[in-house]
């Protein structure tokens, strides 16, 4: 029971990665771009839901939507300062790379220096520290199947994830917008010249990948109740890089299995080696994936034509 | 008194004030130049970490088993590096753009989680404490190897090496059918930023007391990386300018107090924004990229920069 | 004979079901130019990709000189002496064009890194000079002006200068072979003949010359030999005279008779008043007299130190067909640029149909109903053929009428409703332009603006393209194309500009362009007797 449970919270914590990872494929896949910034909006996702929840008295069920909003309006902070400046003045590409850093390095900073008085205290008074919900403001019920323990917040996590994966695909391959998006992914100038608004669907794109992350640190505060101003950097995003390259850059199918493949992957390594080479074996893996199939899971070929 | 005026008034007063941070300076210029050479060539890798860390874990560990000298030492951690960078550049420098750079971070972060924090030899988790350390005398040396290293930057960028790496960084199928071995020319750009990384974290070690394995990380890489593209990939200048200016700046930032680390990523924003080919390029008349489909052509996955070359 | 520099023995490639290269042989004799026709996607291409070494896991024999290379990396063949140009131009492009032929040197410098690091200053300065001094001469070679080359980095440069860029730094190679790809794709009749003239020039020097080309004219004058692909099989090999006049190569790529191929056939310039015009006229929607539906006025675009367009006014009224016809970087592909808002002009205006162009934003131009069909195509090679048709009709929004016009669409282009589920990126490249105008016409369009729409075709397809473009006019369709083709697109229009750096050389009726000798020595090529595309015309 012991291998079940684990393999159990491996599909817990996939389905967070899988979900944060979305949002790196969406940028990347539209923009070309690892949007470096992704890890703090999932840290703010879930600080704005705490802060809403033990700060202000909002009940989860209302702070959560809230926060996923919250983590949209700051996909559209990212393109305004970091993103579009960039594309306007023809940087090169490695460029955004360093702009992103330059945004969570500021949206990790100001959290960390955020106590009980000053500018931020309404957001978040804790400083470095970390805390979770207080006890009662979120569900707590727990499921007992089969010997298996079920806490409702990773079930929630669970569903809500699958759903999201699979309305995601369907836009992204079957509406006008979701063709819109592959036609700017492709080539930008022929999307203009079809009348596709760029810079909206680029917008659109950031704001979405955002929402996505934002709703995975929320999820994630919950389930595993940890929140704090690292979280976003210590705890997805080198995972998210390794999720997408996994499952094949730019593949949305391809990132939702790479989450779960990761998820399995530390859930097995933990098992058998322990928490501190949980890691190195999640990395050894993706190395040797990089080096035997490049173009990951479910990637395309990689071949250039003359 | 204010770093700059103490700087410019008693720059004697400043280098006993500021000794370690010169130190740390040079040796993050030598990684920033480690890392250039790499971009250099069109490679995004982010190895300098993984290789520092071989560097600095070889070097004390030789001097606290051994009471092997420094110079021996930090070859060693070199000659390993060498070796190391072979064994994974052969593999993994057929990946391009994000691809390369998240297969070098694996390799970064496996070593470090898989090997440097499990085994006895490397003090787990708790670090290696480096009796040896000098943290004074070793600012000469560092900065007479950041004067060679920038003079064999500059002056490689004329020779058929450096025009050969210019070459792949532009366009590795011309590359080829122009008669160059693009495999071998990669590893070699790949194998000496490997060497650079790992003597700098050779000398890096010691400079200091403690061996700390959180030194060698993802944000490690990332930092190094900042340096080079923040100072310019188009020429060595670059990123020495940029590793000085960045380490520096937190310090120089003190009146910032609590909001330095808000102060640096603003900078870091603002510099991007205002000088995206980085703060020592040379300008040039280019056409706006991104707007006109004028000249289509098939999109790179991120590649660095357009530098210079000649 | 003489002895061959080139043998290729039974070449044979595969890349899945497709049989690319099914067993050719063929003979390039040292020292002079061998050109290499037939069909797209004939197997052209391939074959010199898998003589470079770009095209691995074929059999057969390539041999350089009497050294075989097959299944050597290309590096290796291009070690042996065997130097190539790109279909697509591969340049360095964030170099100069000098930095990019210097870089091309590898091969004739000897490797020398370690000594040039230790080597004194004045020593390296010296070698750096010699080496700047025989770029330049080769650039002379092609024909590059001093302005083009260093300062800017060759993405900037126009697409037929980055051609010449391309040859003289395959040139610094030093090769005993050069492989040309379609290197005057693109060019006018005089730049066709200076780079006729220089492979000339450098035969003469003892180079050997493989030409893939389209321009018939420039094949039939350069190469003393030529051979036929059409699917992956040699169907021809022998003297160009003879291979013009074959029955399989007429059948199968040049088209069997002219005056059989769809578009209008070219009228004498005896009798200026061409057909398509008088019916025009009859309709009362003839040159200038109807109404304006696009009005330019002294049009100015600027890229950062480049004046690109300098001036120009044209006017399109309803229901006409303007050609703009001129060399490379006269500025020709810019000026549609500006009216679809993907540059925006320095100063001047333009208005389609009460929009002023010079604000709107891209989407708000397509909506207001002008579509642009862009130079090399532009189709969305990932998504189907399906979606980029659906595409296509982006601008309408959610209007139900888009499924009745995909069903319209299909039916009219049969080929597309065959391929509907392919990725467009597998069509051939004149699938590719008709999907790129059906494209364009699910926008709905009052006005259409195409950008060398018959680039890259083989004649046979291209005349198709025309014929296409013919139909579009006569349903009424008001059309603006640039063309480098400039006798097709003469005898389609009513009108035509003749663009020249940036302005306005001549405008007028198509008939008397076609007519004036200055735009005929120049656009419609000296001698127009040796196409076999484009019929005669009596001689002035």
């Amino acid at each position: 029971m012991v291998i079940g449970q684990q393999l159990l919270d491996g599909v817990f914590i996939g389905s967070i990665y899988a979900l944060f990872a979305l949002g790196y494929t969406l940028v990347f896949g539209v923009l070309d771009i690892v949007n470096l910034a992704h890890s703090a909006v999932f840290m703010l996702g879930a600080v704005f839901a705490y802060s809403l929840v033990a700060l202000h008295g909002v009940p989860f069920g209302l702070a959560a939507p809230v926060g996923v909003v919250a983590a949209a309006l700051l996909g559209a902070v990212i393109e305004f300062a970091a993103l579009r400046p960039l594309r306007r003045r023809g940087a090169p590409p490695i460029a955004p790379l360093v702009s992103t850093i330059g945004l969570a390095l500021i949206a990790v900073a100001l959290i960390e220096q955020a106590r009980g008085t000053g500018p931020l205290s309404w957001l978040w008074r804790d400083g470095a520290n970390s805390v979770s919900f207080p006890a009662g403001t979120v569900p707590q019920t727990t499921y007992h199947l089969a010997g298996l323990i079920l806490p409702l917040p990773k079930v929630i996590t669970l569903l809500v994830s699958v759903g999201l994966m699979f309305a995601l695909a369907y836009i992204v391959r079957r509406t006008q917008s979701g063709r819109a998006m592959r036609a700017v992914a492709e080539n930008p100038g022929a999307a203009a010249l079809l009348g596709v608004d760029v810079n909206r669907v680029i917008l659109v794109t950031v704001m979405g990948a955002s929402a996505l992350a934002g709703l995975a640190g929320i999820l994630f505060a919950v389930a595993i109740s940890d929140v704090s101003p690292y979280i976003g950097r210590d705890e997805v995003e080198l995972r998210g890089l390794a999720v997408i390259v996994l499952g094949g850059m730019g593949s949305i199918p391809g990132t939702i299995l790479g989450g779960y493949a990761l998820g399995l992957i530390e859930a097995l390594a933990l098992l058998a080696f322990g928490s501190n080479a949980r890691v190195g074996i999640a990395f050894a893996a993706l190395f040797l994936m990089l080096v035997l199939r490049p173009q990951g899971l479910l990637g395309s070929r990689l071949t250039e034509r003359v | 008194m204010g770093f700059f005026t103490q700087l410019v008034t008693d720059p004697g007063g400043f280098y006993r004030g500021h000794e370690l941070l010169v130190a740390q300076c040079g040796i993050n210029a030598m990684l920033a130049v480690s890392i250039w050479f790499t971009l250099y060539s069109g490679q995004l890798a982010l190895a300098t970490a993984g290789f520092m860390a071989i560097g600095g874990y070889t070097s004390v560990v030789l001097a606290i088993h051994g009471h092997v000298p420094l110079p021996v030492g930090t070859l060693a951690g070199c000659v390993l590096a060498a070796l190391a960078g072979v064994a994974i550049g052969l593999p993994v420098l057929r990946l391009r753009g994000v691809f390369l750079a998240i297969a070098t971070i694996a390799f970064g972060e496996a070593l470090r989680f898989g090997l440097i924090l499990n085994l006895p030899l490397t003090g787990r988790g708790q670090g290696l404490t480096n009796l040896d350390a000098d943290p004074t005398g070793g600012i000469l040396p560092v900065w007479i190897s950041v004067s060679v290293l920038g003079y064999l930057g500059w002056s490689i960028t004329r020779t058929r090496l450096g025009h050969a790496w210019a070459a792949i960084r532009e366009d590795e199928l011309a590359a080829a059918a122009a008669a160059i071995h693009v495999r071998a020319h990669k590893l070699a750009a790949f194998v000496i930023g490997a060497v650079i990384a790992a003597y700098a974290g050779a000398l890096d070690a010691h400079l200091n007391f403690f061996v700390d394995p959180t030194e060698y990380g993802f944000d490690r890489a990332v930092q190094v990386l900042v340096f080079a593209v923040l100072g310019g990939i188009g020429s060595v200048a670059g990123p020495i300018v940029g590793a000085v200016g960045l380490t520096a700046l937190p310090e120089a930032a003190r009146w910032a107090s609590d909001y330095r680390e808000v102060l640096y990523g603003v900078i870091l924003m603002l510099v991007v924004v205002f000088r995206p080919q980085g703060l020592v390029a040379r300008r040039r008349g280019t056409r706006p990229r991104g707007r006109a489909g004028r000249r289509p052509r098939p999109r790179s996955r991120g590649g660095p920069a357009a530098a210079r070359t000649d | 004979m003489v002895r061959p520099l080139l043998e290729l023995t039974d070449l044979r490639l595969h890349f899945g079901g497709v049989r690319a290269l099914d067993g050719v042989s063929l003979a390039v004799p040292e020292g002079e130019v061998f050109g290499l026709i037939g069909p797209n996607g004939a197997g052209k291409t391939t074959l010199i990709n898998m003589v470079t070494g770009l095209a691995p896991g074929g059999s057969g024999s390539v041999r350089v000189a009497g050294v075989e290379v097959m299944g050597r990396p290309a590096h290796a063949v291009a070690g042996a002496g065997v130097a190539r140009t790109f279909q697509g131009v591969r340049l360095y492009h964030g170099l100069s064009a000098v930095e990019n032929v210097v870089c091309g040197m590898h091969r004739r410098r000897p490797p020398d890194t370690l000594r040039e690091l230790v080597a004194p200053l004045g020593r390296v300065r010296g070698q750096r000079a010699a080496r700047r001094a025989a770029a330049e001469r080769l650039l002379d070679l092609v024909g590059l002006s001093c302005a083009e080359r260093s300062g800017v980095p060759a993405s900037a440069l126009a697409y037929g200068r980055q051609r010449r860029v391309e040859i003289a730094r395959a040139l610094a190679l030093d090769p005993k072979l050069l492989i040309l790809d379609e290197p005057v794709a693109g060019m006018v009749p005089t730049e066709k003949r200076e780079i006729g003239s220089l492979l000339g020039d450098l035969c003469a020097g003892g180079l050997t010359v493989l030409l893939i080309e389209h321009d018939m004219p420039l094949v039939m004058t350069v190469c003393s030999r030529v051979a036929v692909l059409d699917f992956g099989r040699k169907i021809a090999d022998g003297k160009p005279g003879a291979v013009a006049r074959d029955a399989a190569v007429l059948e199968a790529y040049l088209g069997s008779e002219p005056t059989s191929a769809p578009p209008p056939p070219v009228r004498s310039p005896r009798r200026p008043a061409a057909a398509p015009r008088q019916a025009d006229l009859a309709r009362g929607v003839a040159s200038g007299r109807g109404p304006a539906l696009l009005e330019i006025r002294d049009l100015e675009v600027r890229y950062g130190a480049v004046h690109a367009v300098r001036g120009v006014s044209i006017e399109v009224a309803v229901g006409e067909i303007v050609a703009v016809i001129g060399a490379n970087g006269a500025g020709k592909s810019t000026i549609l640029a500006a009216l679809s808002g993907l540059v925006r002009p320095s100063a001047g205006r333009a208005a389609f149909d009460g929009l002023d162009l010079n604000r709107a934003a891209p989407a708000r131009i397509v909506a207001h109903g002008l579509a642009h069909v862009p130079e090399g195509r532009q189709i969305l090679a990932r998504l189907t053929v399906r979606e980029n048709l659906e595409l296509g009709g982006f601008s309408r929004g959610r209007g139900g009428r888009l499924a009745a016009d995909m069903a319209a669409m299909e039916a009219r282009f049969p080929i597309l409703a065959e391929r509907r589920s392919t990725p467009a990126g597998a069509l051939s490249g004149g699938e590719q332009q008709v999907l790129a105008i059906a494209r364009a016409l699910m926008a709905r369009p009052r006005l259409l603006l195409l950008d060398e729409p018959s680039l890259g075709l083989a004649p046979l397809l291209a005349a198709e393209v025309f014929g296409m473009i013919a139909e579009l006019h006569r349903g009424g369709m008001t059309i603006l194309v640039v063309e480098q083709n400039a006798h097709r697109a003469l005898g389609l229009a009513t009108r035509g500009y003749v663009i020249e750096t940036g302005r306005i050389a001549f405008a007028g009726p198509a008939a008397e362009l076609r007519a004036n000798p200055d735009v005929r020595l120049a656009y419609l090529g000296a001698d127009p007797g040796l196409s076999p595309a484009d019929p005669p015309t009596a001689g002035s």
